[in-house]
């Protein structure tokens, strides 16, 4: 009875088809507006009133979900909060503002079409940023194509700001000083710390995290004793782990996103390897580390352009670091962010860049707007907003530590900081 | 060290491929039995992970005794779906079945999102973390054997013996056998072949809900983690071949010891070399290195 089974060849051919059809299916999530709601005219006349519709390619599902989530939630509580506040002003009007969003399924080839749709459909009039360094990437091109502002709280990597493009900006600082005052936070503490650990995500963003962080510690004299990267979409990094352990390294730094940090962290505990610190680019500041790790996620440093203990201030609707959070708090549930990710205040800082910038140029005209942007410079709940020829933000780091009495702390910078650095991390069997 | 980085990387491969055998296991049954290549499977892993997820977060449940749980309701899930949905395309053509499987995967995955969201979750237990240290030198370095995955281990390997004497030793098993052979016949003989497919599509489920309570022990999950264990579960079918289960523990086998292998010489290329293994069998021997025309 042959003719009756599939021969694998066959159906490896289909399978193919069927993943590769799946990878630009565009599922769209129900926009949050009735479709057509494009904007009359604002600035015309204040007899009707106006809405500013923004469009989003963001992704809510996916590898990078549970980040495309944070900047989700980020977009939406500064779109509610700046409504109740009587909207944008648009020269002499006042202007609601919407947002339109599609679901890129982490996949940049998805995310430049949905976004191409967004401005040629939808017809939207500015543009929000995807998650992710990848996505961010190719959806830019678009946004500069038809040459209509993105400013974007998700793609750090220094590759969308490399092009000469004239229409992105971002609100993360840059990928390769994502790891950096990690090292100089360690090595200022415990000069005797000289081997260094990099596990990179083989991903846009990872790797150039990955190469910045090998770069400085090579500068500083550390030894970079291990460097690999591991597959984007990976379920089991023991070998890796192995590799490591057998190098004995001081510091481990992850170079990747939240469910990867979480896999190494884990793995590091199944093999009892013993480091002095361990920190990840990604995952330490998302409240899914503490619950998933539990008190394994102990002494692991984060990273983040902003925590809730930064002490900025400005004209915005939220006012203060400590206010966002509340709020963020308010509208989601404490239990959904015990810690408020960075992702979330970057998106919202970037609807609060596009307030200033409309406000300034008195229009919503794509090109004024632009132009606005570039010349911005602005105190807010979020710090100094303002941009760089290239588009990026001009931001440093901070580092953040999670402490066995189960919360968050900001430990470096020294004048951000509201806790003591605990070091160096103690064995696995001594916990 | 070399001693003890072989001796890990042995670990490594074995508790992996203990994993894998049962993420394979099902998926065998159904394709080699139903000739379905069902892509639904990873979703069904999913759901198992989070029915012990859901167990131990509100009701306690140590995730080792959620597995019959697990298992019982994507037997259900199982039944029901191929009685009601899958038994429709039984004789169509294998792009119809691909393109139905995939479009439930789509469907099981969106439904999770929306009633889950895309948290990250992981069963944490007071013993999760805590291994066993084999030959440790001076400074308490050693192979490393944590106690959660060892079980893990145990467990899918009494699982997969456990479906091995249902398959041979029980009137079902030889029944769901029969028809995998020639299910013109087994009709003759008075075997009710809808029942059967159900019933195979059925464990095959419940085999996919235990690999998802054991996965949720060592892993964090969220809804669309079971795609690419859907894939694994495909090279591992087609490289210990079709037709037993002794295949399916060798390909696991062969698939972890090359993801393991290649991590610890060049991570970067773990994918191309599982799936260039999977590119070699196909040429050399498309039967798979254990494979048969049937499940026996």
């Amino acid at each position: 009875m042959r003719h009756f089974v599939v021969r694998p060849l066959a159906a490896l051919a289909v399978l193919s088809l069927v993943l590769a059809a799946c990878g630009s299916a565009a599922e769209s999530t129900a926009p949050t507006v009735a479709p057509g709601g494009a904007s009359p005219a604002p600035g015309a006349t204040s007899a009707e009133p106006c809405t500013i519709t923004f469009g989003a390619a963001v992704s809510i599902t996916g590898k990078t979900a549970k980040e495309g989530g944070y900047v989700k939630d980020g977009y939406e509580l500064f779109k509610e909060e700046i409504n109740k506040a009587g909207g944008f002003k648009v020269g002499a009007q006042q202007c609601m503002i919407d947002i339109k969003y599609y679901d890129d399924t982490s996949d940049p080839d998805t995310s430049a079409q949905l976004v191409e749709k967004l401005v040629t459909e939808d017809k939207v009039n500015l543009l929000l940023g995807p998650y992710g360094t990848n996505p961010t990437f190719s959806a830019s091109a678009i946004a500069e194509k038809y040459e209509i502002p993105m400013i974007e709280g998700g793609g750090a990597g220094l590759k969308i700001f490399d092009r000469g493009y004239k229409y992105i900006f971002g609100t993360l600082p840059a990928a390769p000083n994502y790891l950096r005052s990690v090292l100089d936070l360690v090595i200022q503490t415990d000069p005797s710390a000289k081997n260094v650990a990099i596990l990179a995500q083989n991903d846009g963003f990872a790797l150039e995290v990955a190469k910045g962080a090998a770069d400085y510690a090579a500068e500083k004299g550390l030894n970079v004793v291990y460097n690999e990267q591991y597959p984007v979409d990976t379920q089991d990094v023991s070998s890796l782990i192995t590799a490591v352990k057998s190098q004995n390294p001081d510091i481990i730094l992850g170079a990747g996103h939240a469910a990867d940090s979480i896999l190494i962290m884990k793995g590091i505990k199944d093999q009892k390897v013993n480091a002095k610190a361990y920190a990840f680019s990604v995952g330490p500041t998302s409240p899914d580390f503490r619950t998933t790790l539990g008190t394994d996620a102990d002494y692991v440093l984060g990273i983040g352009p902003w925590t809730e203990a930064m002490k900025f201030q400005g004209g915005d609707v939220f006012g203060t670091a400590q206010n966002f959070a509340d709020m963020m708090r308010a509208k989601y549930g404490a239990d959904t962010y015990p810690n408020v990710p960075y992702q979330s205040a970057s998106a919202a800082a970037a609807l609060y860049a596009y307030q200033k910038a409309i406000e300034a140029a008195g229009s919503i005209d794509p090109k004024a707007v632009r132009d606005a942007l570039a010349n911005l410079d602005l105190q807010s709940f979020y710090g100094q907003i303002k941009f760089l020829d290239s588009g990026i933000i001009v931001k440093p780091q901070g580092v953040v530590q999670l402490q066995p009495d189960g919360n968050t702390y900001t430990v470096y910078p020294a004048d951000a900081a509201n806790g003591q650095f605990l070091y160096p991390a103690p064995a696995w069997d001594a916990r | 060290m070399p001693v003890t980085l072989i001796g890990q990387s042995v670990v490594n491969i074995l508790l992996l491929s203990g994993v894998l055998t049962i993420v394979a296991l099902g998926f065998s049954i159904v394709w080699g039995v139903m000739n379905i290549i069902n892509l639904v499977h990873g979703a069904f892993i999913m759901v198992g992970a989070y029915v012990t997820y859901w167990l131990f977060v509100l009701a306690g449940v140590d995730p080792f005794l959620s597995i019959p749980i697990s298992m019982a309701v994507l037997f259900a899930i199982g039944y029901v779906l191929q009685r009601s949905v899958i038994n429709l395309v039984m004789r169509a053509p294998l792009l119809v079945t691909f393109l139905l499987t995939f479009g439930l995967e789509i469907i099981v995955i969106n439904l999770a999102l929306f009633f889950w969201k895309s948290d990250l979750r992981a069963v944490t237990t007071s013993y999760s973390g805590s291994s066993l240290s084999l030959f440790p030198d001076a400074s308490g370095n050693g192979i490393e054997v944590p106690y959660v995955k060892l079980a893990v281990f145990v467990v899918a390997m009494v699982l997969t013996l456990l479906t091995h004497l249902v398959m041979t030793r029980t009137r079902m098993g030889r029944a769901i056998r029969a028809t995998g052979m020639d299910k013109d016949a087994a009709q003759l003989t008075g075997v009710k072949i809808a029942q059967i497919y159900a019933v195979t599509f059925a464990i095959g489920a419940a085999l996919a809900g235990a690999a998802g309570a054991l996965i949720a022990t060592s892993q964090s999950i969220q809804p669309g983690f079971g795609g690419s264990y859907t894939l694994r579960a495909f090279v591992i079918v087609v490289l210990g071949g079709l037709g037993s289960i002794p295949a399916v523990i060798l390909g696991a086998l062969v698939f972890a010891a090359a993801e393991v292998l290649t991590g610890l010489w060049q991570p970067g290329l773990i994918q191309a070399v599982t799936f260039g293994l999977l590119v070699i069998v196909l040429v050399v021997r498309p039967s798979g290195i254990a494979g048969k025309a049937f499940y026996q």
